[in-house]
């Protein structure tokens, strides 16, 4: 049987979300934090979430954003199941691609997929699409058997629904508890998830 | 530790105990009926956990004690037995596990003793000596090996709940664990003292005769 592993990327691959991290830059930390609780809460919907600090942030060149990315903290449990299993590991996130590409090309050397952006040279200018994540496991089935998807947040909800199994994982923060409920199983701790992982290999 | 997983069954209602809590959260003591299971386990590198039943208060609980434990839900707790949340919980493991129900209390003696008596190769099955009210009975030979369980009083001893399994699977449709543990007779059994909570009288007992572990 052919799997697919399907990793969130904030606070579940890395140990920081990445959004607050960025918005340091510009002296919004407070307001990116707010913003990002209340929508791995689940009382903003993160699609309008996430373009309204997508516009916060729009002002910081995309290579600064991806310099500090770059520094993000990987959980490294995860990074090396990544890393064994890289052909069959894909990350879902809803983050913007021209900020995550390097930090998912360099360091977790496995296929994405993610929010797409609007730029001109090194200008962030708007987004094309925020990635539905149902769609994308959608697409990853095309080539899979059977689907585990590992998340944290309210818009991996759509993603433990089109999967076989769902691992909710608390690693940063409790994983919501809408997921919780779409959930096979439920971890805080990588080294367990990895394990876990393991017996589908 | 020789023994690398458990699985620990605690997503019933609990009805007969009439509380409106899961069992394994029923306080003894300084703590709640799990943390002392949590206790006897902390040498095993895995520990998994069926919940069901109020599976929030289990999570938030248990997670304080132990973070690396793994909970596998049983949404449909009150339409299934417990025989189908040990397959949940033990169906994806390929390797050998101690299988306990999350309602027993067990002290550190009694269990090393089980944990002693275990071949890694070979299925063992704990009896304790027969004093529930709806006894499954297991009948042993003289070479401590189980050769029948029934309903009937065939044997001082009952099937306590705790299992080794090393050589065959939990199915997913079956109805109770000694029926699944039936067309493999005849299995190795050892003796062990332990505790079940089922009833208020349960909880009474078990307050009397072993306060030591709490």
């Amino acid at each position: 049987m052919k799997t697919a592993f399907c990793f969130d990327l904030d606070g579940t691959v890395t140990k920081q979300e990445i959004l607050p991290l960025i918005s340091k830059e510009v002296e919004l930390h407070e307001e990116i934090s707010l913003l990002t609780q209340l929508t791995l809460d689940g009382l903003i919907a993160f699609q309008t979430s996430f373009k309204l600090r997508v516009k916060l942030l729009s002002t910081i060149p995309i290579s600064k954003v991806a310099e500090v990315v770059d520094k993000v903290i990987l959980d490294e449990n995860i990074v090396k199941f990544i890393h064994e299993n890289k052909e069959n590991c894909f990350i879902v996130t809803g983050n913007l691609d021209v900020w995550v590409k390097n930090i998912i090309e360099t360091k977790l050397q496995c296929k994405f997929y993610s929010s797409v952006a609007e730029f001109q040279g090194d200008q962030l200018t708007g987004i094309t699409k925020v990635l539905d994540k149902a769609h994308a496991i959608k697409e990853i089935r095309k080539d899979y058997d059977r689907i585990i998807a590992i998340g944290d947040s309210m818009n991996d909800c759509s993603m433990f629904q089109k999967a076989d199994i769902g691992i909710a994982y608390g690693g940063t923060h409790n994983p919501v508890n809408s997921l919780v409920k779409l959930s096979n199983f439920v971890t805080f701790d990588a080294q367990s998830l990895t394990r876990t992982l393991q017996n589908y290999k | 530790m020789k023994i690398k997983n458990a699985v620990i069954c605690a997503a019933g209602l609990g009805s007969r105990l009439g509380l409106d809590t899961p069992k394994c959260l029923v306080k003894l003591g300084k703590h709640r009926l799990i943390y002392y299971l949590l206790d006897i386990l902390k040498d095993v590198e895995n520990v998994r956990i069926v919940v069901g039943f109020k599976e929030e208060e289990v999570i938030a609980y248990v997670k304080n004690i132990r973070e690396d434990v793994v909970f596998v839900r049983n949404p449909d707790y009150s339409t299934t037995s417990n025989s189908y949340s040990l397959y949940l919980g033990s169906h994806d493991l390929d390797e050998p596990f101690i299988s306990i129900d999350g309602d027993m209390i067990i002290d550190h003696d009694n269990f090393k003793n089980f944990v002693d008596a275990i071949d890694v190769n070979e299925d063992l099955i704990a009896v304790t000596k027969a004093k529930t009210e709806d006894a499954v009975f297991a009948k042993v030979n003289e070479t401590n090996f189980i050769t029948e369980f029934s309903r009937k009083p065939i044997s001082k001893y009952e099937w306590s709940g705790v299992a080794y399994f090393a050589n065959f699977k939990v199915s997913k449709n079956g109805k109770y664990v000694y029926q699944e543990i039936e067309p493999n007779l005849p299995v190795k059994a050892v003796e062990m003292e332990c505790w079940e909570i089922d009833t208020p009288g349960d909880l009474d007992l078990v307050m009397n005769e072993v306060s030591h572990i709490f």
